[in-house]
């Protein structure tokens, strides 16, 4: 832990990045069943009886009902904020026909043409987008 | 005596494996990333250059682990490894074959050296491995080296440090370089550059911060070693994490590399490019640390 003189500054860190959800203990203990839902759909037939009856396939799993509706929503920075990592939550995009670029474009409020172009353009700058607190 | 000749490092961004597998990889989008590596595949099908084995440093993108299991290094030790169905059925590509030999003697070396490593004797493999396969070699019908898989967790934080990562890598060098037998051994780092796949924030690229990165493998600075996890996610992104895992291909190299190939582009879907292939200069590390690992009699049984 180069730079960090104990692991409560390490972990208040990483609080301070813009439009950023480090994938962290707590994150990955509230999102634990969300990120298994997601797992599930690596298989052929949970994956038929996802796209079935979605609601019937989620209620299977011991999630909170905020998790269950953000992911019927396919609302992916409110999974981020309730434990989701973004490995896991891709089977449900893959699952949906959607590539990285098309899911990852939704949440950043651009469309997927002006995302990608932004990125054929060099991406986008780290100018501003290093900490919220310093605002560099 | 088996022998670390070269490091190589690649992205290894699924969206190649697809480019590769459907005849894209030439087409204007994909054309300038995979020129890149076109002087590797040269490189590396020479008799003087080819590995017998390469151990590859990768992470697996909740495809063989899930949240169930987090281990920190693993070491794959069994005899084959087919690609993984990531959600989409599995890329036709060849099965990798491991070499368990050297991968056990790797292993035991590791854990006497106080690396506490978790061996695999049976997982599937996803894109962290099989694209950097096909970046070098591109379509082969077996792929002409054993592979031993070393998966490191970048996923759920905190992953491991870039200084123990140097220092497992220098670990990796004294397993190899007491293996008996003849072997020309690679050592490959994958992941990067700079990417973030989540939140507003997503699509961030940073070059300079990158191409620094890259400078630094080069020669004999360790300053790598001493960046925290927070500058990676400030400057490079929430995944720009995974080079980490370079720095255990760099550590393995030893006291001093040279470059022999260097390739950068902008961009592969959210990613940035990387790509380097150095060679060790002075290829000594330190002598284990540890009791254990300079007990000869605990050697002579490994």
């Amino acid at each position: 832990m180069a730079g960090h003189s104990d692991i409560h500054e390490y972990l208040a860190d990483f609080e301070d990045i813009p439009g950023t959800r480090v994938y962290t203990a707590a994150r990955a203990r509230k999102g634990y069943h969300l990120n298994q839902f997601a797992m599930s759909l690596m298989k052929p037939e949970n994956r038929q009886r996802w796209l079935a009856d979605e609601r019937a396939y989620i209620n299977e799993w011991p999630m909170t009902e905020e998790q269950k509706e953000a992911v019927l929503a396919r609302d992916y920075n409110r999974l981020l904020d309730l434990g989701g990592n973004i490995y896991f939550l891709a089977k449900v995009f893959s699952t949906d026909g959607l590539s990285f670029v098309q899911a990852v474009s939704t949440m950043t409020g651009m469309s997927v043409e002006d995302y990608q172009a932004m990125m054929v353009a060099g991406g986008r700058s780290p100018e501003g987008q290093r900490s919220i607190k310093g605002d560099s | 005596m088996a022998k670390i000749t070269a490091g190589v490092a690649s992205s290894h961004v699924p969206l190649l494996g697809v480019a590769s597998d459907q005849g894209k990889d030439r087409d204007d989008y994909f054309g300038p990333i995979f020129a890149g590596y076109d002087w590797t595949r040269e490189w590396i099908a020479k008799p003087e250059n080819k590995p017998d084995v390469v151990i590859l440093i990768y992470n697996d993108h909740a495809s063989a682990f899930d949240m169930s299991i987090i281990p920190t290094f693993a070491i794959g030790c069994g005899e084959r490894y087919a690609p993984a169905d990531e959600g989409w059925g599995p890329r036709k590509v060849p099965d990798v074959e491991g070499h368990p030999d050297l991968a056990w003697h790797i292993a035991q070396s590791l854990i006497l050296d106080e690396f506490d490593m978790t061996i695999i004797n049976e997982m599937d493999v996803d894109h962290g491995l099989t694209v950097p396969l096909t970046m070098m070699y591109d379509k082969p019908d077996a792929w002409p080296v054993k592979v031993i898989p070393l998966a490191v967790n970048v996923v759920t934080y905190p992953p491991p440090s870039g200084n123990r990562c140097w220092a497992l890598g220098e670990a990796i060098a004294r397993a190899v370089n007491s293996f008996g037998e003849n072997l020309n051994v690679q050592v490959w780092g994958t992941g990067g550059m700079s990417h973030q796949l989540q939140g507003q924030r997503a699509g961030l690229i940073n070059a300079e911060w990158d191409n620094m990165f890259l400078d630094k493998l080069i020669g004999d600075t360790q300053d790598l070693r001493h960046v925290p996890h927070i500058e990676y996610l400030r400057e490079t992104g929430s995944e720009g994490i995974e080079m980490v895992m370079w720095l255990i291909m760099r550590g393995a190299l030893g006291k001093s590399t040279k470059c022999l190939h260097r390739h950068y582009h902008v961009p592969c879907s959210n990613t940035a490019i990387g790509h380097i292939v150095l060679e060790p200069v002075d290829g000594s590390v330190p002598p284990s640390p540890t009791l254990e690992g300079n007990n000869e009699a605990a050697q002579a049984a490994i």
